[in-house]
């Protein structure tokens, strides 16, 4: 680590991934705490990039984690949105962290839904660079095949590659470079088991180390 | 969108609805069981929009509501509606007593575009341009070329004053299509290669949005309608 993380304000959102004690809310915000940045965090189990601009509700729950506290999460069902304009006017970050892409890669679709897509990344990131506000986009993990999210490998990938061209002006970490496809269980085909979240976060710490020095900053 | 637009656009996904409930019984059951959540549009979605290109105002009419697009620049282009796919979407256009069916079932991830056009024997005809767009791309523009001229048989979009092809060869009823920097380009359209050049004019193109530049027949040759494309976002 090259402690270019240190006194940076961040927020990261993210989709299921960051709803549960030692998924993401817990790996990815200790390292990043570890950094010496400081960090707040929110899930949304099932959001859409669109769901963080348009008010609705979510039916899996919700999470937050506020700097060095615990995560505070919320499993009821129809939990209204966060919305990001709301997020950056109460965090004040010099970057966000936007982790997303099983909820919208179309798993069990015969087509990529490029155009819905495209709209949901394009409405969430207009949002953040409209506040001039650094950015970066984490893409989804390999995950596991032949299970009821009908994830696969090569879905995976398709997506990885489509959200490489569609999230700028935010920078693009892709997660399948992380790990070989199936190296990181999972406990349903999408999300990981504690070494894998362990392993994930980690990777997207070290990431983030090397494209901050990329991105132009708010002070 | 006006309040008519978003009558219209509820009536055409309504009525697709009901039928798209039958669909998906068969279609997604066994892939719906024990998932926590879908991933992206539950049934797919396709995108619908309507666009006046004549020289006065006409109405889209369908079963419960009507909705007036002006030939005013600006407006006669309407926003992409998301509407589901695999269902027929039915309607009609009309300009005084003329009136042309409207009849389109899309594929999931497809765009269409309904244009009304006018025509030599009772004054309006509609042209439907499909496609299925894979070139979405946060750091480029997009631009399509729609040929709704029928005396036009090969549209070309040019740029710059030595007209350097853009967007070549498309025959009427076509769309052509490519990604370029976002610039402030100087883009016309001739029809064949030496035709006049007419100005389309865009401004500065903004990395990640899509343009479309329709061809129309006008009093002494080709007419443009340039305009930025919008999209309705898809709520539940």
């Amino acid at each position: 680590m090259n402690g270019l993380l240190a006194g940076l304000a961040i927020l990261v959102i993210g989709d299921s991934h960051m709803v549960t004690n030692g998924y993401l809310i817990t790996t990815l915000h200790d390292d990043l705490l570890a950094q010496g940045a400081k960090v707040d965090t929110y899930g949304m189990c099932g959001a859409n990039a669109g769901d963080w601009v348009y008010p609705t509700t979510v039916q899996c729950g919700r999470a937050e984690r506020i700097g060095k506290a615990g995560a505070e999460i919320d499993r009821k069902p129809n939990v209204p949105t966060y919305q990001i304009d709301a997020l950056l006017a109460k965090t004040h970050p010099n970057l966000v962290v936007i982790e997303m892409g099983d909820t919208m890669a179309g798993y069990g679709q015969k087509a990529l839904p490029q155009a819905w897509i495209y709209q949901q990344v394009h409405a969430l990131t207009s949002r953040i660079a409209a506040k001039n506000i650094a950015c970066v986009w984490v893409g989804p993990p390999w995950g596991s095949e032949g299970t009821s999210f009908h994830k696969t490998f090569e879905r995976v990938k398709e997506m990885s590659e489509f959200l490489s061209t569609a999230v700028a002006p935010c920078k693009f970490i892709d997660s399948t470079q992380f790990s070989k496809p199936g190296e990181w269980p999972t406990i349903d085909g999408q999300h990981l088991t504690a070494s894998g979240y362990r392993a994930w976060g980690a990777d997207i710490a070290r990431s983030l180390d090397h494209v901050v020095p990329q991105l132009a900053q708010k002070p | 969108m006006s309040r008519w637009a978003n009558g219209i656009s509820r009536l055409l996904i309504g009525l697709a609805a009901l039928a798209a409930v039958g669909c998906a019984h068969g279609d997604t059951a066994s892939a719906a069981e024990g998932r926590l959540y879908p991933s992206g549009p539950p049934n797919g979605v396709a995108y619908l929009r309507f666009v006046n290109l004549t020289p006065h105002e006409v109405t889209i009419t369908s079963s419960a509501a009507k909705i007036a697009i002006p030939a005013e620049p600006g407006q006669r282009v309407r926003e992409f509606d998301p509407v589901p796919p695999g269902v027929e979407l039915t309607g009609s256009a009309q300009f005084g007593e003329a009136s042309k069916p409207i009849d389109v079932k899309l594929a999931a991830n497809e765009f269409a575009t309904a244009a009304v056009v006018n025509d030599g024997a009772d004054g309006i005809a509609v042209m439907v341009f499909r496609e299925t767009p894979s070139d979405f791309n946060a750091l480029k523009s997009s631009l399509g070329l729609f040929n709704a001229d029928k005396a036009c048989t090969d549209a070309q979009l040019v740029a710059g004053e030595n007209h350097q092809p853009v967007i070549t060869d498309v025959a009427s009823g076509k769309i052509g299509r490519r990604q370029v920097n976002p610039v402030n380009a100087d883009l016309a359209v001739m029809c064949g290669s030496s035709g006049p050049a007419v100005q389309a004019k865009l401004g500065q193109l903004n990395a990640g949005d899509r343009y479309s530049i329709f061809v129309v027949a006008g009093v002494s040759g080709a007419d443009i309608v340039a305009q930025r494309d919008e999209q309705a976002p898809l709520r539940p």
